[in-house]
């Protein structure tokens, strides 16, 4: 399925969520803003996109790192109106950053405000259309899905990728994840959807496939928390290589180590020493091809 | 992606060149990590399978005289 003339997707890579842009006739509007580190780049090219316009919207699935970290660069730059989700508008306001989850992970992000908020049963004029805004907790407490049924688009953010979904953050908290995630992707299945725009990777028009690879996914990691577990650690050291592309082989028990949320996922599942964590992260992450080791280094790959 | 990735020969939809190392160059006006240019990336998600073949070997050729991009 094309996308509308109104609509380009900026797809990016795992450090940073793809874009989503909207040219109307009304105004113009981004989903989603990438990881801090790529902000100037985003910047480049939301505004190679926009073509002469002006970017007037600028709206987040969900406030995690990879999602909000260009919000102030573009905010910077256009004095854009900002929507996010309703539930978290008192830890931006306050930039409260542990409850906006970027001390736990150990990720950066430019402090930015907002205008409103969306919570689920909004709708929202975006391009030509008319999209309604879901509630998707699992991966996020706060999420939000946008959907629109003229079209059958529905923009999934980290709540359903082509395959699988993000980490169940709460559930590492030992908060309830589990359950919320199947409530989310028994949500989609109801919906008429001819396209996905998830929040990492290629837009997709399978949904059905989709939904039952994440359903699988889904029932694996809830019938063995620990596998979660196991999952959340080696994405984090991704993403702090995706994020430095390389660091010292010695200095991975450390930079695990200050990871708060790490930290807790060990003490909570792992219980291991901080050596034998950092190996085994390292193992993991070679033997699926995701880094690999050169000399003192461990440099991101793939 | 892996040395052995091969896009020419690859079956199936072609995965973003894009490695997360996202740094416009306005020498070469190209990104430092996966070496496309901005309308190349820009236009990515909605370019034809043979378009993005075209990009793929695009991006090897010019990394093959750049050596010392990422």
């Amino acid at each position: 399925m094309k996308l509308p003339a109104d609509m380009q997707v900026l797809e990016r890579g795992w450090l940073s969520s793809n874009n989503i842009l909207f040219s109307g006739s009304a105004g113009t509007a981004l989903v989603d803003s990438g990881y801090l580190t790529h902000a100037a780049h985003t910047v480049a090219l939301v505004g190679h996109a926009l073509a002469g316009r002006r970017l007037d919207l600028l709206v987040n699935t969900h406030l995690h790192s990879d999602h909000c970290g260009g919000n102030a660069a573009l905010q910077a730059k256009y004095a854009c109106r900002t929507l996010i989700p309703a539930a978290q508008a008192e830890a931006v306001r306050d930039w409260d950053q542990d409850a906006l989850s970027f001390v736990a992970t150990g990720q950066q992000c430019a402090r930015f405000g907002f205008d409103a908020t969306l919570a689920p049963g909004d709708s929202l004029r975006l391009g030509e259309q008319n999209w309604q805004v879901l509630g998707a907790p699992g991966h996020d407490p706060h999420a939000l899905l946008l959907y629109c049924a003229a079209t059958r688009i529905l923009i999934s953010a980290d709540a359903l990728w082509e395959n699988g979904f993000g980490v169940i953050f709460p559930e590492l908290e030992g908060a309830s994840g589990f359950a919320e995630a199947q409530a989310t992707l028994d949500l989609i299945a109801r919906l008429d959807i001819g396209l996905v725009i998830p929040g990492h990777g290629a837009p997709f028009a399978d949904v059905h496939g989709a939904l039952q690879r994440a359903g699988a996914r889904l029932q694996y990691l809830r019938a063995e928390p620990l596998r979660n577990a196991r999952n959340a650690v080696k994405v984090l050291l991704k993403f702090l290589l995706l994020e430095r592309q390389q660091v010292p082989l010695a200095q991975v028990p450390a930079l695990l180590g200050e990871i708060a949320l790490v930290r807790q996922i060990n003490r909570r599942f792992l219980q291991l020493a901080d050596a034998a964590l950092a190996d085994w992260a390292v193992a993991q992450l070679q033997r699926v091809g995701a880094a690999r080791i050169d000399g003192e280094w461990l440099r991101n790959h793939g | 992606m892996a040395e052995s990735f091969d896009p020419a020969s690859y079956q199936g939809r072609l995965p973003s060149p894009c490695i997360s190392h996202c740094v416009m160059v306005p020498e070469t006006g190209l990104c430092q990590g996966c070496l496309r240019n901005i309308d190349e990336i820009v236009g990515w998600a909605s370019a034809s399978e043979a378009c993005k073949r075209t990009i793929w070997l695009a991006t090897i050729e010019r990394r093959r005289n750049h050596p010392g991009a990422a």
